[in-house]
């Protein structure tokens, strides 16, 4: 039978995104495929050179819109480290528990639009019913939907309103309770197994080679989680477990992702019991003039001149919901960064497709793909 | 595994190939070298040090020359490391990471299509972001951030 | 509009705004729905009967006179528009969550799919850049008429945050024709139901 090329994308209800998926087929089967990315490419890095660290955080919520709060996180680590800034404690709590909130939130979406390419459709209704509920918090501290702004360097930039943790509490015991009806749903449907166990498998030393991170590489009995590996922020002070599944395959992960949301409640439960006893400030005391002001007032460029800009670099990487998110900073003692670089765990995730996607049937396409979990903003940059 | 350490080992194997290691926040070091030992230098920290990660490859424009920086993960000391090699600006160009961990290839596209490093040995070398036949490379310094004129006219003309 | 039908007696008063509402609910509250659309359910009803008599009346006028019957497609295209499943960028998830339960933008027979054969409205929920530019005119000439679209979010209308970036379009009117702008980054689900009904009054006034 004879091969031919099979373009899936840009508009295809497969990517969730803007990506193409060529696919080599000989009939049914899938025989070579390449990823082609870069339709979302926004130069997000070229911006960054041009703009003060606190405008970055704009462009960080925009980058991963579904982990908007996990890129902050990701992002102020690293600038705090090149500008020699630490933040209080309190504000680190309230990064955590923002971040694992963003975790929950992102795999409610990714479960949302994953059960309704197998063609469950009463999934995505429920996901999306307890996803309004984490950014109906979000939206009460930080005023966003989907787009924050809320971290700052050196530290958050609100505190939580009065009553907050306790409507946190309450949507932890709701979550708790949907999971397991989640979990009924799908697992006990034929179709789901009958479209996702067994398919797609990368086991763990291929998933390293190719730089699989992630729920991905952790479904593969792989216990890698940057949290417990390298704690960054308060994770050496929180108990969780890592979440691990044993199949490698497309229900592999889902498992995991399930498992995940739980602990990240696990996680959320102990940051609220600790911003409860511990009252503080939420932003550094001794942080920079300038930081406040990145522009001189007009009239008084002399002001330019008078700062005092320290050198330095900032290395991060964070446990991001897609996998493993890193950023670089150089920083040379000007206003603005001179270089940033972040890594995308999603760019390397679909880039592995050349690997776990031949061997299937094209129908098979969806259901691995969207076990991928695509955010194209991040993968593009 | 400490900085020195790591240092020593591999000066007694490498000996002038090692411009030197750093210390650097949050990782065990960086080590800077020279790109003609590119390749030994991937296949030692692959398969001696037990760096089975590699997390990511960039490069930045210092316009008299260009860095090219890799982070690699070790899963027995639970540290990164980085790695960095300066390249000429008029001929970029160092050896591919690709034999040794097969993710650089989406990264090593990335750094050439926007600082145009050029990764010899790269299966398949070409941009990755901007359409084929963009003329520019963006994140070199000497690109102005106001110029997309010329990506528009190459659009339509398609 | 002559003949309104008056209004249910039982309408709740209109909320100071979706933030301040939203920050004042309860959460025993949670099984219920965020921001009230009774509102907005009622002045579909108030518009919805006359229109459609209307629309029936000029249509048996006009087969009298041997005309077309524009007004009933009119009508019923306006009240059926069928958007493209086609996500961009961050827009794009707050276009999903006006499908979700909370909003259910389905009520509004705005039903997403996915071949651009099927569609007649175009929602450009994101970034446009130049590599996917002509794929974006492409699918919007594969649209059968009559066709609209709406630029949904500050990138569409005008590049939003990444205006000077190297590679986005600023703005994609600068592409195809655009018949409403949302302002947002992004919109909300309310901003884009607002967008789509704002989309039906034009159409009904264009009358095409």
């Amino acid at each position: 039978m004879s091969e031919m090329w099979v373009n899936m994308g840009p508009q295809h209800p497969m990517t969730h995104g803007l990506w193409n998926l060529r696919v080599r087929i000989e009939g049914e089967v899938i025989k070579d495929v390449e990823p082609e990315m870069g339709y979302l490419h926004r130069g997000i890095e070229k911006i960054s050179e041009d703009r003060h660290y606190n405008e970055i955080i704009t462009l960080m919520d925009r980058t991963c819109y579904v982990a908007g709060l996990a890129w902050e996180q990701l992002f102020i680590v690293a600038a705090e480290q090149a500008l020699h800034i630490t933040p209080p404690e309190r504000a680190e709590y309230i990064r955590v528990l923002s971040a694992e909130f963003q975790r929950i939130a992102s795999h409610i979406m990714w479960y949302a639009a994953f059960v309704q390419d197998i063609g469950l459709m009463t999934p995505f209704l429920y996901g999306m019913r307890d996803r309004d509920l984490i950014l109906d918090l979000f939206q009460s501290y930080t005023g966003g939907r989907l787009t924050y702004e809320y971290m700052r360097v050196g530290g958050v930039r609100n505190d939580l309103p009065l009553g907050l943790t306790d409507r946190c509490r309450k949507v932890c015991d709701w979550l708790m309770d949907r999971f397991v009806e989640y979990d009924r749903l799908c697992l006990s449907s034929t179709p789901f197994h009958e479209r996702c166990d067994g398919l797609g498998v990368l086991e763990a030393p291929e998933a390293i080679a190719y730089g699989v991170t992630g729920p991905m590489l952790r479904s593969a009995g792989s216990r890698r989680d940057l949290r417990k590996d390298r704690p960054y922020s308060v994770y050496d002070k929180l108990q969780f477990d890592v979440a691990t599944a044993t199949t490698a395959d497309v229900t592999g992960r889902y498992l995991v992702r399930m498992e995940e949301m739980r602990q990240a409640v696990r996680i959320i439960r102990q940051c609220l019991d600790w911003l409860d006893d511990h009252p503080g400030p939420v932003m550094a005391a001794q942080l920079p003039r300038w930081l406040g002001a990145p522009y001189a007032p007009v009239g008084n460029e002399a002001y330019l001149l008078k700062r005092n800009y320290p050198t330095g670099v900032g290395f991060s990487m964070v446990e991001e919901p897609h996998g493993e998110a890193g950023a670089y900073i150089v920083n040379d003692g000007g206003e603005h960064p001179y270089r940033v670089k972040f890594r995308s765990p999603v760019l390397i995730n679909i880039w592995a497709s050349k690997r776990y996607l031949p061997g299937y049937r094209v129908a098979d396409i969806p259901p691995i793909m969207g076990s991928v979990d695509v955010c194209v903003g991040e993968c593009d940059r | 595994m400490k900085t020195n350490e790591l240092a020593a080992r591999l000066t007694s194997k490498f000996g002038e190939g090692i411009l030197g290691v750093d210390e650097f926040p949050g990782l065990l070091g960086r080590v800077r070298f020279d790109a003609a030992i590119a390749s030994k230098l991937f296949h030692t920290f692959r398969d001696d040090l037990g760096f089975a990660h590699l997390t990511m490859v960039g490069a930045i424009d210092w316009i008299d020359h260009r860095e090219v920086f890799y982070t690699l993960w070790s899963d027995a000391d639970r540290v990164y490391v980085m790695l960095s090699a300066n390249l000429p600006s008029d001929a970029p160009t160092i050896a591919s990471a690709v034999p040794v961990w097969p993710s650089a290839n989406a990264h090593e596209r990335e750094a050439w299509d926007l600082v145009g490093i050029r990764f010899e040995g790269h299966p398949d070398l070409r941009r990755i972001f901007m359409p084929e036949g963009y003329a520019y490379h963006p994140l070199l310094r000497s690109f102005k951030i106001h110029e997309p004129e010329d990506l528009e006219v190459k659009v339509r003309s398609e | 509009m002559s003949g309104q039908t008056p209004l249910p007696a039982k309408v709740p008063p209109a909320s100071a705004g979706p933030s301040a509402a939203i920050a004042d609910m309860p959460l025993e509250v949670i099984g219920q729905p965020g921001v009230p659309f009774v509102e907005i359910e009622t002045l579909r009803a108030r518009e919805f009967i006359p229109a459609a008599k209307e629309a029936l009346t000029s249509l048996l006028k006009e087969q009298a006179n041997g005309k077309l019957i524009r007004p009933v497609f009119n009508w019923a295209g306006r009240n059926s528009l069928f958007p493209l499943h086609w996500g961009l960028a961050c827009c794009a998830i707050e276009f999903a969550a006006a499908f979700g339960a909370r909003w259910d933008a389905e009520r509004f027979g705005v039903v997403p799919r996915s071949s651009p054969r099927q569609c007649d409205l175009l929602i450009v929920n994101g970034t446009v850049t130049w590599k996917v530019a002509h794929k974006l005119i492409a699918l919007y000439e594969q649209m059968p008429e009559p066709k609209w679209a709406i630029a949904m979010g500050n990138c569409a209308t005008g590049g939003g945050p990444f205006r000077t970036a190297y590679s986005v379009v600023p703005g994609v009117d600068k592409l195809i024709p655009v018949d409403v702008y949302i302002a947002g980054c992004p919109p909300r689900p309310e901003n884009l139901l607002d967008g789509i009904l704002r989309l039906e009054q034009l159409i009904k006034e264009r009358g095409a």
